[in-house]
This record gives structure tokens, sequence and C-alpha cells, in this order.
């Protein structure tokens, strides 16, 4: 070998352990950040991690298995405990899970769908009966758009090593980007962080603020307090879960409640029944997911008759719902609808199961909503989980 | 596949290890180059790899032919074929469907009303530069300025280089085939050096992406923002366009400077420039020096007496060449009248005293006059298209009322101003105090890792390079 040769094997040496120290060194400082900062999945979809890791310990449950899977809608709408108790008083044994999850579109939640449906066909264990929300304005091309700095992060958190795999065959440079984002980035990829730190130099502004009055603030942050040292003294084991296995995924329920406890919950729920609360969270929700011109965006629609497809593999009965939209404030256009119907009509034909409408059902009133969406709790919620049990219980034998 | 994504970097180790440790004699290691280049640039679309191969072979074939010829005649006549060839082919992806509208937009004005049928053909990545960087060598053959080497697949290896195969620097056949026959490994200050030009592209490419946020919003929808937040979109631009043409240079210099080839610079702090045409000797060198050579100076350059002429048809050539669109025209157009005005102010007494003065003053006026001017030729480079221009051009000379000023707008505008400033300053330490830099390990290396860390952490998910589709 000849002295040039050599020299410059050590000189590359030398680039080779150079490149490797300086990614290295780079890469271990921002992973001390995120360590520092509590960026992780845990924090970021902490309730759906925990939802996951609950998958296998759902399987084994001896009873009827039911589902209800959806957005935060669901989160807030359905209490599997009310659910499974109301079923006991028919004779009927079932265990029901809330797999409502806020900020998770259909895209992210066919995802979520695979890695159930994988979990049940690896146990040979099959669910009796799943209902999946479809909710119009998380389909939409404005809630797609705006989940844009998320994508990334929120597939690498989601989707099993073969998904992310069968990405990088199709497209080499995203699926190494990826990998990268899972396995050296801790799932954070540049986007989210950059995304966070912009708002919080430049917070988005409220398409409108109307201020609502000031007695009715006041009175929900003294309504909140008392809740909040209410629950800790009535739930002391309570382990900080976003979702909590013993109570299946949803929240607490009025029967365990003391009458004071339920009296704080009817005033601060009060406290939103007035116009500037719900005209804010209505505009909200029209910036930021269309929620009246319902523009869908194709991939998400795709996306939401996959997660039918998915559960249609392991479980005995799938029912797709609209749930109850609060009619009076939000309000479709003549096109929104027209576009609402082709796209029901869409998932319809994609998988043969006929989607119940509850949008406009006369029962769910204006005081039963927190905001322009989601149901009170002890209230709206209990209504809500008594439609379900009313109309799905024929799926359950005694 | 693009510089500063994983897939590169994975890439770029392989390759690395191939060609510094196992590929050590000369030929494996050029066949090498031909090789990682080809897949760096079928990574885009490999049906356009007959393409960059066929131009290289012509052209080496034809450049062989004319430094073999002794009939003036017969050498025209094969540089001529070159330039039909390059040229071309050029026209026909890139040009042939901009020539279609444009006539058919003229007979409909005049009353004749056609339906065209465009060709819409994928414009393949790089091709101005590629084809630029192949032409340069019959010329340069032609003019006797270089005599033709031997080894086709040198040549191959040296057209298809990946670092600056899609965005350039366009190099010359002369300073980059010598370079592919010596084949000579980096030293170690050298790759020091090549580290520091890496990182700094990268941050400033980071930037880029970031800066393409405000002005994206400026240019899609000027009348619902304030005057500064025109502005703010506007000079967001200059700065995006900047750091990420700029950025990509320096990183590809700092590639193949890793590999051992040394490719000279192709930015000089363009935004401190105190002229028009003191812009041009610092904004993409590369291209306005290939014009100059091989355009104004066949047009005649200053000799002829039609040097506002031979100006015009360079920059409005140099314009066109950036992309196929009335925009562009109107962009070359712009910089050669500016051009022309400063030549022409020049020659008066007042501004010659002007001129030369030292003054800091004077020389901030000029400053602040030319890049008022770079600015607004940027709008008509990024509008979509002239109407649009003018739109964003009236918007940042009225005063809107129809967007309040806040408090968020001038953070913005103050953070894109000093971004622009930090980049240039950067730049500017590299080039005058780089090398030192690379003597200080203590200094060097933690700078290096803390600008990774700044690359890792942010960015923006339309990492596109701009100067890729041109």
């Amino acid at each position: 070998m000849s002295s040039s040769t050599s020299n410059s094997k050590a000189v590359n040496g030398k680039i080779l352990l150079a490149m490797i120290l300086v990614m290295g060194g780079a890469v271990l400082l921002m992973r001390l950040l995120y360590l520092a900062m509590g960026a992780d999945a845990n924090n970021i979809m902490g309730r759906v991690v925990e939802a996951r890791e609950a998958l296998p310990q759902i399987v084994k449950e001896p009873d009827d298995l039911m589902i209800f899977f959806g957005s935060s809608m669901v989160e807030a709408g359905f209490s599997p405990r009310q659910f499974d108790r109301e079923l006991r008083a028919k004779d009927k044994t079932v265990k029901s899970f809330n797999f409502g999850f806020g900020g998770l579109n259909p895209y992210f939640q066919d995802y979520l769908s695979r890695r159930i449906r994988d979990e049940f066909l690896h146990n040979q264990r099959r669910i009796k009966l799943v209902v999946i929300e479809f909710n119009p304005f998380q389909t939409t091309t404005t809630r797609w758009q705006g989940a844009n700095d998320i994508v990334d992060s929120f597939l690498t958190m989601l989707a099993s090593d073969a998904e992310l795999w069968d990405i990088a065959q199709k497209d080499p440079e995203r699926g190494a980007l990826l990998f990268n984002i899972k396995y050296l980035r801790n799932d954070i990829s540049a986007e989210m962080f950059s995304s966070y730190i912009g708002r919080q130099i430049f917070p988005q502004p409220q398409p409108i603020k109307i201020e609502e009055p000031k007695e009715l603030i006041e009175l929900r942050s003294k309504a909140g307090q008392q809740l909040t040292e209410r629950f800790e003294q009535d739930y002391p084991n309570y382990t900080d879960a976003d979702w909590y296995y013993p109570w299946q995924g949803g929240g607490t329920i009025p029967e365990e409640r003391s009458p004071e406890t339920l009296e704080w919950f009817k005033k601060y729920y009060s406290t939103f029944q007035n116009s500037a609360n719900k005209e804010n969270a209505r505009q909200r929700r029209i910036a930021s997911a269309d929620i009246e011109g319902l523009h869908f965006e194709p991939l998400l629609v795709d996306s939401f008759i996959n997660i039918v497809n998915n559960f249609q593999e392991v479980a005995d009965h799938v029912e797709v719902v609209i749930m109850p939209r609060q009619v009076g404030l939000i309000n479709y256009s003549e096109a929104a609808q027209t576009r609402l119907n082709k796209v029901v009509a869409e998932i319809e034909n994609a998988t043969g199961v006929s989607i119940i409408n509850q949008q406009e059902l006369p029962q769910f009133t204006a005081d039963m909503y927190r905001d322009a969406t989601h149901f009170t709790r002890y209230h709206g919620d209990v209504e809500y989980t008594r439609l379900t049990v009313e109309t799905f219980a024929h799926y359950f034998e005694p | 596949m693009i510089f500063n994504t994983p897939l590169f970097f994975l890439f770029f180790a392989v390759f690395f290890l191939c060609y510094g440790f196992v590929f050590l004699r000369h030929k494996p290691r050029v066949y090498l180059i031909i090789t990682g280049s080809l897949i760096f640039y079928g990574a885009w679309n490999y049906h356009f790899i007959p393409l960059l191969v066929g131009s290289a072979v012509a052209d080496y074939f034809i450049a062989q032919a004319i430094g073999t010829s002794q009939d003036p005649r017969h050498k025209k006549r094969l540089v001529t074929l070159s330039i039909i060839i390059n040229l071309g082919v050029l026209a026909l992806f890139k040009y042939a469907d901009f020539a279609l509208e444009s006539v058919a937009s003229l007979l409909n004005w005049a009353g004749y009303p056609v339906a065209m049928t465009t060709l819409s053909w994928v414009l393949p990545v790089g091709i101005s530069f590629y084809t630029f960087q192949s032409l340069s060598y019959t010329i340069d053959v032609y003019r006797g300025d270089m005599k033709p080497r031997k080894g086709l697949a040198e040549f191959v290896a040296a057209l298809s280089f990946f670092p600056q195969l899609v965005a350039g620097p366009i190099l010359r056949a002369r300073q980059i085939l010598p370079q592919m026959h010596a084949l000579n490994w980096p030293s170690w200050l050298e790759a020091k050096h090549a580290f520091l030009l890496i990182t700094v592209g990268l941050i400033k490419k980071t930037g880029a992406d970031l800066l393409a946020v405000p002005a994206e919003a400026a240019f899609a929808a000027p009348e619902t923002l304030s005057t500064l937040e025109v502005w703010t979109g506007v000079i967001a631009f200059a700065g995006q366009i900047y750091g990420d043409f700029s950025g990509y240079t320096d990183m590809a210099i700092g590639l193949a400077l890793l590999l051992g080839f040394k490719i000279p610079l192709n930015f000089r702090v363009p935004y401190f420039a105190i002229s028009p045409v003191d812009f041009w000797r610092r904004w993409h060198i590369s291209l306005s020096s290939w014009l100059r050579d091989y355009l104004y100076i066949s047009l005649g350059g200053n000799r002829t007496g039609h040097r506002t002429r031979n100006v015009l048809i360079t920059m409005l050539l140099g314009g066109l060449w950036h992309g196929a669109a009335w925009t562009f025209v109107a962009w070359g157009a712009f910089h050669g009248v500016i051009i022309t005005a400063t030549h022409y102010l020049g020659q008066l007494a007042y501004f010659r005293n002007f001129n030369q003065s030292t003054s800091r003053l004077i020389k901030f006026f000029k400053w602040a006059i030319t890049f008022y001017l770079v600015l607004i030729s940027w709008v008509l480079f990024r509008a979509e298209n002239l109407s649009d221009a003018m739109t964003v051009f009236l918007d940042m000379h009225r005063f809107s009322e129809s967007a309040t000023l806040n408090i968020q707008a001038i953070v913005l505008f103050g953070i894109v101003c000093v971004w622009i400033l930090l980049t240039h300053v950067m730049d500017h330490f590299v080039i005058k105090k780089g090398e030192s830099l690379t003597q200080q390990p203590w200094l060097l290396w933690p700078l290096l890792v803390l600008g990774q860390l700044l690359c890792l952490l942010i960015g923006e998910p339309s990492n596109e390079f701009i100067y890729f589709q041109f």
C-alpha cells in the first residue's frame, strides 16, 4: 500500500468518524432537549398510547366486547360503564370501551384501528360490536391541512414497522425520514417541533372572540376548582391516566358522586350556556374544521372506509353513526349537505354498512353541549349513552 | 433525493465508504462516481438518465471531433451541432409549452382563436445546469481555450457529478475535468472546511424553509395583509431564495470537497451589494459568469458599441433560463434595465463622484437602493403571473387598511430581517475566516454540532429546493 493511499485512508477515516460524531452529538443533544421538555409519544398522545397498551388486557376480557371508536365527541359522549350497567339491567353481560380520541383525524384513526385489529387477530378474539363515529368535520380538507405539521410524527407513533417499510418501498425518501423520526428523533419530527415553537412565538389568533359575561367566567373558575377538589377526594386511587382501564376509557359516572358534587357540575356547565361561548366555539370549528362548509378530503374519506374495513375483520357487527349535532348553532349550507350525502353514500357503498344519522334527534338540546360539539358530563353523555343502549342492545344476547 | 434528508445522509455515507475505503484505484472510482450520480439522479426520475448520459456522450464525441478537425468551417458546424443538441433538448423539455401557449395567447388576442395542444412533459431535474455545463466544454474546445480530453467515463462522471448535478454551481469543463482525472483526496483541513460549509448550508436551507411561510402568505393573498406584512413576505422570499439556493450550493461545495473536488464559490454575500452590477458579481456567480463568457462576449460584449443591447439580451435570456414564464422574462428584463441604468449613470460626472465616494452614508444609500431594486425583482420572480406581481408591488407601496398592524407583524418583520442579516454575516465570516476557524477545533466542532442540532430541531414540511425546477 502506497503512503498516499494510507494517508488518504487515514483522512477518510477521520472524515467518517467526524460525520458520526457530529451527527451523533447533535442527535444526542436533541434527545436530551426532548427529554427535558417531556416531548414524547406518551405526553403527546397519552390517551392513545394508554388505550393501545390496554389492548392485551381487553382481548382477555371474558364478556362480550363492545368498542365505541371515534373522535373527542365519543370520548365526551359515551360512558362505557353506564352502557354496561344498563345492558346488565336487561340481563345482558357486556364489557364496553370508549375509544374516542381528540386530535386524531381518520388518517390517524385508520392506523390506530389497524393496531386494534392486529391485536384481536393475533389473539383470535372477536368483538361483538364496534360502533364507529363518522365525524363529518374531522374529514374535511381544512382539518387535514391543519394536521400538516404532525402527520409524520403521529404516523410513526401509530404505524407498525412493517407499514413504515411499505411506505419506504414506495417512497424511499419518505420511508427513510419516517424511520429517522421513529428511531432517532423520539417520534418528534422537525415540523412538529418548529410548529410548536412557532405557536409559542406567534399564537394563532382566534377567528373572533366575543367576551363572555365576567360573572359566568368567575363562577366557572370557582366551580372548576370545587370539582377538582371533590374529584381528588372521591377518587384517591386514580392514577392520572388519560385512558383509565377501570373506567374502560370513559369518565366518571353520576352514580358515584354526591348530590352536592352533581349540583356543582350543573353550575359549572350552566356557565357555558351563553351565546358568546357558543359562538366562539362555532367560529373556532369553522376556522379549524370547516364544520359548516364540509369540503371533504378524499384521503380522509378513504381512511374512514379503511377503519370500517379494519374492524369488519375482527367484529361480528360494525355500525357507523353520525353523532348528534347542535342544530341551531351548527348549520350546514345546502352545498355542504349535498357533499355530506355524497360522502355518506360513498362510505355505505364501499363498506356495505348503512350509516345511522343521529344528527338531528330532538332529545339532544343545546344545554347538553358544553361547546359547539361536545356533550356535557352527567347530562349530555348520559342521554347519548342511553340512546346507544337503545340503538344497539339487540346485538347482545341475554 | 435532496441533501437535507436522512435518505441522502444514508446514500452519502454508503457512497463515501465505497469511495474512500473500497474502490481506491482510479478507474473504479470514476465508475463509482458515475454509478452513485446516476442513482442519485434516478431517485427523482430514472427515465431521464439516458438524456443526461446522451448529452454527455454527444458532447464528448463532438469535442473530440472539433479537436481533431483542421477545418474551421467543420469546427463551426460541430459546435453549432452541440449548441443545437443542448439547447434543443432544453427548448423541447422546458420551453415548448411556454412557446405554444404564448403563440396561442397572441393569436387569441389578435382575433384568431386557436386550441393549442401542449406537450405537458415533465421537466428533467437539473437540465438547465447540466446542459450549460456540457455546452461550455464544446465551446471551450472550439474557441481553443482547452484541448479535448480523452476518457469518456471521466467526462460522464464530471457532467453527472452528483453534488452539483441538479442545482449547480455550473462548472466549466476546464474546472472539473482535470480534477476528475487527478482524483485527489482531500486534506484533513479541507475536510474540516467541507464540514463547515455543509453545516452552514444546512442552516441556511432550514431557515429558508421557515421563511417560505410568510413569503407564501404575502404572495397568496397580499390584499388581506397590512403593508408591513407584504414587505415582510417579500423580504422573506428574498431570504428564502438566498438561503435555499446558496445553502444548497454550500452543501454541494462541501460534499464535493469531502470527495476531493474543489468547486468555486457561487455566492458572495449578495445582499451586501451596492449596485445591480455588484449584485450579479455576488449572486449565482457560476451562471452570471457563464452568461458573460458564452453569451455576452459572443454578442460582442462592451466592444461593439452595443453594450446596452447585449446586456439586455443577456439578462433577458438569463431570466428565461430560470423558467419558462413571462414573470422570469420580466425579471431578467428588469435586471437588464437596472444594470444598463447603472452603466449610464456611471458615465455622468455627478454620479461618477457619487460612485467613487468612500462615505459610509453614501455607501449605505447605494446599498439601500440596490436592495430595494433586488426586492422588486424578486416580486416578479416569485409571483404566479405579471398581474399578481403588480398587485404585490402596489400593495408594498400603499398603506393598506384591510389588515391592522399588530405586534406580531412587527416581530416577524424583525425576525426575517435579522435572519437575512445573520446569514450574510455568517457567510462573510466563512469566506473571510473559515480557514482559520478550521484550525481551532475547540470552537469548530461544538459549532458544527450546534449547527446540526438547529437543523435537526426545526424544519418545515415543504422542503424542496426552489432551484431544482430550473
